[in-house]
């Protein structure tokens, strides 16, 4: 059994965009105008120390959306991946603030539970409740990508391989062999 | 060998959790370590940067807080709520059954004084109506997803979370006006009085046992059971209204997320106290005590109730000659 994660090489990322393009096309079904699954941040933007970060759901371990959600919304497949429920989702904004990542978003942003159905990255593992691949699963939640043995779109098109997605100890393999690659002593274990 | 694997993502981890700590504790020492390092140093500590993104919070990249806050929610708070709410119930019944209600000595007079203005009852309901079902919206919010769910199934409790939602919504409004025209009209009657402590002392008259049978303590208008209810509902609808508010128009009020998660927190704790009171004030004027509820119908309460329960305020109207029967 899989631990999917993804992870975002600073050293290769060089803020193209591509994987916000990949997700935004693979999903189109399932976002409403306005909403992108992922994002680029880049900090220090044009001066030294300048770095570029990918980032959209974390799936996490103990994933504070899930824990503060009143609905239920959430579940964890059994490779780890955080999907939800939007049948089941009443638009609080709960998850919004519980995120550290930011991740969930919302159609709309009026008061008085105007926000609409939460949405956020699935790993293109599709939602609950549906039928893998089937119409229904496209229009709620995008492709499921995972169901037919592939990898997250955002991560097959990154063109400098920065952006990783795969099972845990897979990724921080490779990430620990182009860490060793670049010629940090002791391949990142000591400072 | 699978944890040997993860062991660099552990080191991140930990990096992260460091991060949080050190994020709480002020400021991070300067730290002259790899590039790598710096960057996540910065987003720990919640550094924006530029992103094409047009979402809310998107340029931010880790927004740091306490998550333990999630597990008082979710331990302490929902179950609390649950334990005002059903627990409150059962003491009182209990309560009840062992004490029976607190009745008039000299049965109904049939004479009717005037107690509350119609303005006065209509207030009143305003801001009742909404609260029971703020509380009872707010317990399938707030505990439904650990004891409703398990119990009533899915399916039940998905349509219940997401009519909860609406319910608690649309009935802060008519709370709040309610809550905000009770406070400053009834406050010049709720002012602690001496006599109040003796009212304490024999724990208001209502027990029917013991060395407190047959007691009726001093009191004017309100009683030192009832200002304590009112000054409460004072207090805690204020914080309830004031965090309500901030959750109910984000638009407005523009919360960062930590500020909206930590009132989240402060709402639940401030409604298991009023949802407690509002349940021993549910019970006192429907079981408790005899001819109480008539107050918030008509308006008016028997005489031989105001002279038992509230001998001062009728000795007071009486001999000023505001005092008023209900025409037949």
């Amino acid at each position: 059994m899989a631990t999917m994660k993804f992870m975002c090489d600073t050293k290769r990322c060089i803020e193209c965009n591509g994987c916000v393009v990949a997700c935004k096309n693979e999903n189109e079904t399932a976002l409403e105008w306005g909403i992108q699954r992922r994002r680029v941040v880049t900090i220090n933007d044009g001066q030294p120390g300048e770095a570029s970060i990918s980032v959209a759901c974390m799936h996490c371990d103990d994933a504070p959306c899930m824990k503060v959600c009143p609905a239920n919304v959430f579940s964890k497949t059994e490779d780890g991946i955080v999907l939800h429920d939007k049948d089941r989702c009443i638009g609080c904004g709960y998850c919004l603030y519980a995120c550290p990542f930011g991740a969930p978003q919302f159609p709309k942003k009026s008061a008085f539970g105007g926000k609409g159905k939460m949405d956020k990255c699935t790993f293109c593992a599709g939602g609950p409740n549906t039928e893998a691949g089937s119409a229904e699963e496209k229009a709620k939640y995008g492709a499921n990508r995972i169901a037919e043995g592939k990898l997250p779109m955002c991560a097959e098109l990154c063109a400098t391989k920065a952006l990783l997605a795969g099972d845990a100890g897979m990724v921080s393999d490779i990430y620990r062999e182009r860490v060793v690659g670049r010629g940090h002593p002791a391949a990142g274990w000591e400072k | 060998m699978t944890f040997k694997a993860l062991q660099p993502l552990a080191l991140l981890a930990a990096l992260l959790f460091s991060g949080f700590a050190l994020a709480n504790g002020g400021e991070i020492a300067p730290q002259a370590g790899n590039p790598t390092e710096m960057v996540w140093q910065a987003a720990q500590q919640g550094v924006e940067g530029y992103t094409t993104s047009q979402s809310e919070f998107h340029p931010q990249l880790i927004n740091s807080y306490d998550l333990q806050m999630l597990d008082w929610r979710n331990d302490w708070l929902s179950y609390g709520l649950f334990a005002a709410l059903f627990g409150m119930i059962v003491v009182f019944i209990a309560f009840t059954v062992v004490n029976g209600p607190s009745k008039l000595s000299k049965g109904f007079s049939g004479k009717m004084v005037n107690r509350w203005s119609k303005a006065d009852v209509a207030i009143h309901w305003l801001g009742a109506i909404p609260c029971m079902l703020l509380i009872l919206s707010g317990l399938v919010l707030l505990s439904g997803k650990v004891l409703i769910e398990p119990a009533l199934g899915t399916g039940a409790f998905a349509g219940m979370a997401s009519a909860a939602k609406l319910i608690h919504d649309y009935m802060a409004i008519p709370f709040m006006i309610g809550w905000l025209l009770m406070s400053v009209k009834w406050a010049k009657n709720q002012i602690p009085a001496k006599y109040d402590l003796d009212w304490f002392m024999v724990v208001g008259g209502y027990i029917n046992f013991g060395p407190f049978k047959g007691k009726h303590p001093h009191s004017g208008f309100a009683n030192a059971g009832e200002k304590m209810w009112f000054w409460t509902l004072v207090l805690f609808g204020a914080v309830l209204s004031v965090t309500g508010t901030i959750l109910l128009f984000p638009n407005l009020v523009e919360p960062s997320r930590a500020l909206s998660l930590t009132v989240l927190l402060v709402h639940a704790g401030a409604a298991i106290v009023i949802c407690a009171f509002a349940i021993v004030h549910i019970f006192m004027t429907t079981v408790l005590s005899e001819g109480a509820m008539e107050c918030m119908v008509s308006g008016y309460c028997d005489e031989n109730w105001a002279i038992q329960h509230h001998d001062l305020w009728y000795d007071e109207i009486k001999a000023n000659g505001t005092l008023k029967y209900m025409e037949k």
